[in-house]
């Protein structure tokens, strides 16, 4: 390849080059006319610039829409610049000079590859190409059979050429690609026998025993995560997320250590352990009250949508009645005032088509009227039971909030009243070695240890009221959005569909106005 | 058993009266072992009244006296008064009289000549139980208990019951059994309607002689039901004149009984434009309601004479008033749930072999019932509506076994049910004929012609049911008026057909061919064709076209000199419209919704659907245009071709590459769609082509299970090959010819179109 290169001068790609190519992609039989309109860059789909001594790869962000890119038999020696061209299916970079493959982890919906004639030495940064059905990296210069394996991770993978490179060369190379990549159907041009498979995994199911355990082991981990994950979601649009189990009543106590000391009183244990019980089963309550409330929520919604659309399909029913209805008569009157020529029967059928128009322009922004009003009041109902929903949960959490707070008071009554007690006892014994000793140390004064408890229970409350206050800010935030989405969606249709009438009735005047000679 | 013949014996069926018996009759406790015989009793259903149609003379208002004096009455003076009428009803009994009196009985079994000592038991059993009985209630009819049988020799009723299974899987359900009866046996009047026969035969005779009496039908049904396990029990009761006289007439035919029609819901929330209605002018309406209130006093009058028309009408309509009403003796057959998975009790006419409610009007009362174990009588006053129920039997008196021979019935006879052919029955403004299978060579066996009238005069529609057929035509309706046939054709046909409607064979006269549609590739299920268009329908398609019209211009002045045939000469293709479904893969202004080819005048139209919220669709039209400026919503492709799209369309359809792509795959399209239709076609014809052969000449195919038939069938089939093997050498020729001719015309047509 340098050969021919070294004597022309190496390019970049820029716009020109790009709308040539494109141009040059137009069927021969396409009009010139329609070849100029051709400059919207969005749409094309396909480009070749083969063949161009292209050095570096430059100037194609705005082809964002482009499936098959051919950029072979150039001297591109680093793959750039195709980030923003996600959709590309198809890409060729074969006979370049391209020494590491990268810069291709956006383009996941690639499925053939071909990177043909390179000099590439290791097959890496591809584990984002799930869709690659073909492969081409043959004639580079890869040594390490071993780097194979890492190919496995592309599920697709059908087609796979490696051959020219220095590993094929080792023995048993086709046996050790087909073990380690079963899924081939070809390899190097050629068909995957059963047989060759059968010989390939039997040879080295040593080596790929641990990896297969190890994939089902990942995959297998990566389930659960995933169903863990699931769950927490579904939770979390119910806004109830860890209130299920202890999660809460643990972050009360998660920064307080003093708590854990004043365990070793006598009946704080057990006073805890009730504590915690109960306060667990109030959350349960929330947790499945929550989830209760999302399905309702979640109901109304949909009931909402279910309503709105079938609205819509009215409405698009007898508007397209009205248009079939003009239609028809406006196709017939076309043809007669072709017919006509010019003269007063012309005029004539020219007015009374100009009255048509306006007719159906009446009758469809009547329609138009009529189903938006009705889609307000629609909406309107909506809102309102959205609120009435909204409102009921923020009742009903409250008060289930309140449970938690009174539980929390209770149990910061019991607990000082022990403290009290033991304070008093250690006043009278000061002695006592009943307590461990950092223990007894709290107790060395009255107000710190009662300073200490209020404390820890302010934390508490304040943690409880934080929770409470994420629920309601959530559903607060639900309320909101759910309405003004379904006004927005409203607005905008309402918008599109007059201005789409405006502008039906405006082709159908102009239609109307070219068909009359005179005019 | 079968010693001590007194009464007062171990047989234990008791006879439990109900408390609300006949007035006349003393309290039940003391007759319950008085009555130790084979009787028990049995509740009926409210529609049935006592025998002797008392409910029916009280009904009439001239005869206002208790049901007591009506019993009286009619037995005394209204039984003189009706003895002239019932004369002349079994007097005018159309059917020419078969004379049993001649029927040779030497060649029966002794069993039907003489009694064994245990039927004399229990012969001796009944005797004084039916005297009791006429003690006890003597203003009761006689019991039906043991009539004589066709050697004279008296036999309890029970034993003439016979339960057989027959080895034909039809009548191993009742409907089978049933409508075996009613068409294999031709129905005798009873010789007096108010009183039920003197003799009773066997099964095995009245299937020999294929005729019987209400009686002789309901025994030979019951032992076959019995037989095939059903709870089945002959009823020896009273009818109307139209069952006891197998009279329909009357009844609309079961086959035009349309199934209920279920309303569709209307769902009450459907979402409907409600327009404001438009002003009116008070005074205009003023004036409108004052031009009414002239009018109307002229209709009311109309009205009230119309009213009195149709009074008229329906007295006329309305039946005869029958003087025997109530007093008709019918036998027919009782069905008890319980085996056979029976849900609930019912009666089967063994005259129509149809299936009634136990509450059917038609059923006025019954007298006794029997099967092959035991005889219950009814005294019930079933005035007050009761379920039928059955006291527990206590089984110490065993039944002697029938002395009915088995009963046989050969394939050949039933197949063959029809002892004159055919059978005719009529209804009210219809006919129904029905043949036995291969005994018509086109395979008819039913035909039900529905009239305009009652007299049968003016024909509405025929339907036809034919078998066998090789064609697998299975039913034809002809409407009389339209003169439209539709054939229906079961599946397996190898054109696919399932139904073809015509008004001749002719092609291009409006043709309706509809198809199996899931063993077409195309999966077209119907195609009508005239002589300008061409429609079809399709289902279940990937690219979800459901329907395609063709529309045809006249053709062109045929040359007449060169030989060219209609074939030859195809009909110039105007426009080709075709519909889809909505895609739901693709965005909505991607997914045509409608595609038009106006193929003379070069023009292409798409139209798109609509996304839910859109009410205007955006199309793209295609035209040939030259010399001429470019307007403003139209890109020229290229010199010749424009397009114009609509202002609001996508950025899709104004880019000139996907336009031109597209215009070129409709333009192969269009080019297929021509072939499309030239095949079209050609299959159409080819479909008339082998209708009109099938037609011409029917074959009937043997079922390899009727071994009656097939005999016979082979002895026809060698004699006809024998025939044919003279003219197939023939006859080949010709079809290659004609193969050929086709695929001439085929070849011509698709040149034509290029």
């Amino acid at each position: 390849m340098s050969q021919f290169v070294s004597n022309i001068e190496p390019n970049i790609i820029d716009d020109e080059m790009v709308q040539k190519a494109i141009e040059e992609n137009c069927p021969e039989d396409l009009g010139d006319l329609a070849r100029r309109e051709i400059i919207n860059w969005k749409v094309v789909k396909e480009l070749q610039l083969s063949f161009k001594s292209i050095l570096q790869i430059d100037n194609l962000w705005p082809l964002e829409n482009l499936t098959k890119l051919q950029l072979d038999n150039n001297v591109i020696e680093k793959i750039e610049g195709l980030q923003s061209l996600v959709h590309l299916v198809w890409l060729d970079l074969s006979f370049n000079n391209i020494e590491v493959i990268e810069g291709l982890d956006t383009l996941v919906k690639l499925q053939d590859l071909s990177l043909y004639s390179n000099r590439i030495s290791k097959i890496e940064h591809m584990d984002t190409l799930q869709e690659l059905q073909i492969f081409s990296i043959g004639k580079n210069n890869l040594t390490i059979l071993e780097d194979v394996v890492c190919l496995r991770r592309l599920k697709s993978l059908r087609t796979l050429n490696l051959s020219g490179n220095p590993f094929c060369r080792e023995e048993h190379y086709t046996l050790f690609v087909v073990a380690h990549l079963p899924n081939l159907v070809y390899l190097d041009f050629k068909l995957v026998r059963d047989s060759t498979r059968k010989v390939a995994a039997l040879k080295y199911r040593d080596l790929t025993k641990p990896l297969e355990q190890e994939e089902a082991r990942v995959l297998a981990l990566q389930e659960t995560q995933e169903a863990k994950q699931k769950e927490l979601e579904y939770h979390q649009t119910a806004f109830v997320e860890y209130l299920n189990g202890s999660f809460l009543f643990d972050s009360l106590y998660e920064e307080d250590r003093e708590a854990a000391k004043l365990a070793f009183l006598p009946g704080v244990e057990d006073l805890l352990q009730a504590y915690k019980e109960e306060f667990v089963s109030v959350c349960g309550n929330l947790f499945n009250y929550g989830l209760e409330e999302y399905e309702k929520r979640e109901a109304e919604v949909s009931k909402f949508y279910k309503r709105y659309h079938e609205i819509l399909a009215v409405n698009q029913e007898e508007s397209k009645r009205i248009i079939s209805d003009f239609e028809s008569r406006n196709q017939r009157r076309l043809d007669e005032l072709y017919q006509a020529g010019s003269g007063d029967l012309a005029e004539c059928e020219g007015a009374q088509g100009k009255e048509e128009i306006r007719q159906l322009w009446d009758a469809l922004m009547t329609l138009e009227a009529l189903v938006s009003s009705d889609l307000e009041e629609l909406l309107q109902d909506f809102k309102r039971s959205i609120d009435v929903v909204a409102s009921t949960f923020t009742e009903s959490i409250q008060g289930i909030f309140n449970q938690c707070r009174d539980l929390e008071n209770e149990h910061h009554k019991k607990l000082m009243k022990i403290v009290i007690a033991t304070q008093e006892k250690l006043d009278m014994d000061p002695f006592d070695d009943s307590l461990p000793e950092d223990v007894q140390r709290l107790f060395e004064d009255k107000k710190t240890i009662v300073n200490i408890i209020n404390m820890a229970h302010s934390v508490r409350l304040r943690k409880i009221d934080k929770r409470e206050s994420d629920m309601l800010c959530n559903i607060y935030q639900w309320q909101i959005s759910e309405t003004e989405k379904a006004f927005q969606t409203e607005n905008d249709r309402n918008r599109a569909c007059i201005g789409k009438i405006l502008c039906f009735i405006n082709t159908l005047q102009k239609e109307l106005d070219n068909s009359d000679p005179e005019a | 058993m079968g010693e001590g013949g007194h009464g007062a014996r171990s047989v234990g069926m008791c006879c439990a009266l109900p408390n609300q018996a006949l007035p006349a009759l003393p309290r039940s406790g003391t007759w319950n072992h008085l009555f130790t015989t084979l009787l028990s009793w049995f509740w009926l259903p409210q529609p049935c009244s006592l025998p002797g149609g008392m409910e029916a003379l009280e009904e009439r208002e001239e005869v206002e006296e208790t049901a007591e004096d009506a019993i009286s009455m009619n037995i005394s003076d209204s039984l003189d008064d009706l003895r002239e009428v019932v004369e002349e009803a079994s007097a005018t009994s159309g059917e020419p009289d078969f004379d049993w009196s001649s029927i040779d009985t030497s060649h029966l079994p002794s069993s039907y000549k003489t009694n064994s000592q245990q039927e004399k038991e229990l012969l001796q059993l009944a005797d004084h139980f039916f005297q009791q009985y006429t003690h006890l209630c003597p203003e009761r009819k006689p019991l039906f208990i043991h009539p004589l049988n066709e050697c004279g020799v008296q036999k309890f009723v029970s034993t003439t019951v016979r339960p057989t299974l027959l080895p034909f899987p039809d009548l191993y359900y009742w409907s089978g059994c049933a409508s075996f009866v009613c068409d294999y046996l031709i129905m005798e009047p009873l010789k007096c309607p108010i009183t039920p026969p003197s003799s009773l035969y066997s099964p095995t005779t009245i299937l020999k002689y294929q005729r019987g009496n209400c009686f002789d039908f309901s025994v030979l049904l019951c032992s076959l039901l019995i037989g095939a396990g059903y709870d089945a029990y002959c009823v020896h009761g009273y009818a109307t004149l139209e069952m006891c006289s197998l009279d329909q007439t009357q009844e609309l035919c079961p086959l035009l009984r349309k199934p209920p029609e279920v309303p569709e819901e209307e769902d009450p929330n459907k979402y409907i434009i409600k327009y404001p209605l438009e002003p009116q002018s008070k005074f205009e309406l003023q004036q409108k309601a004052k031009e009414e209130e002239e009018t109307e006093p002229v209709q009311e009058e109309e009205k009230e004479e119309e009213e009195k028309e149709e009074e008229v009408v329906t007295e006329v309509g309305m039946p005869k008033r029958d003087p025997l009403h109530g007093l008709r003796v019918h036998a027919w057959v009782l069905v008890l749930p319980g085996k056979r998975k029976v849900p609930e009790t019912f009666f089967i006419n063994p005259f129509t072999g149809n299936h009634h409610s136990t509450r059917d009007e038609c059923f006025l009362g019954i007298e006794s019932i029997w099967n092959h174990r035991n005889y219950w009588v009814n005294m019930q006053d079933c005035s007050k509506g009761c379920k039928p129920e059955k006291g527990e039997i206590d089984m110490s008196f065993e039944m002697p076994l029938s002395w009915v021979t088995r009963i046989r019935v050969s394939c050949r006879e039933y197949e063959n049910p029809f002892s004159r052919g055919k059978k005719v029955i009529l209804y009210d403004k219809a006919k129904l004929e029905k043949w036995a299978a291969y005994a018509n060579g086109d395979g008819l066996v039913e035909r039900l012609t529905v009239y305009a009238d009652s007299e049968r005069t003016e024909e509405l529609e025929v339907k036809e049911w034919f078998k066998h057929r090789e064609d697998l035509l299975y039913m034809r309706e002809v409407n009389k008026q339209t003169q439209l046939i539709t054939d229906h054709f079961r599946p397996g046909h190898p054109l696919l057909l399932k139904a073809h409607s015509y008004t001749s064979l002719e092609p291009e006269t409006g043709h309706t061919v509809e198809f199996y549609h899931t063993a077409r590739v195309d999966g077209l299920w119907k195609r009508f064709e005239n002589a300008t268009e061409m429609t079809e329908y399709f289902i279940g398609r990937e690219d979800f076209l459901h329907m395609r019209h063709i529309e045809f211009g006249e053709r062109e002045k045929e040359m007449e000199n060169a030989g060219i045939t209609a074939d030859a000469n195809p009909r110039p293709i105007v426009q080709i419209k075709e519909y889809f479904h909505r895609n739901p893969e693709k965005p909505a202004d991607e997914d045509i919704e409608e595609r038009v080819f106006m193929v003379i005048d070069d023009v292409i139209q798409l139209t798109y659907h609509l996304e839910l919220h859109d009410t205007i669709a955006s199309k793209v039209v295609f035209c040939r245009v030259i010399g001429r400026e470019k307007r403003e919503d139209e890109i020229f492709l290229s010199r010749e071709n424009t397009v114009k799209y609509e202002p609001w369309s996508s950025e899709k359809h104004k880019n000139m590459l996907h336009l031109y792509d597209l215009l070129w795959e409709l333009r192969a399209e269009q080019k297929e769609l021509k072939h499309h239709v030239r095949d079209a076609e050609a299959e159409m014809l080819n479909i008339l082509m082998v209708r009109e052969d099938e037609e011409a000449n029917i074959k009937l195919s043997v079922s390899m299970y009727s071994t009656a038939k097939r005999g016979q069938q082979q002895e026809a089939t060698e004699l006809e090959e024998e025939q044919k093997s003279s003219q197939s050498s023939l006859k080949d020729e010709s079809q290659h010819m004609g193969g050929e001719a086709e695929s001439v015309a085929h070849h011509t047509a698709t040149n034509s179109t290029v």
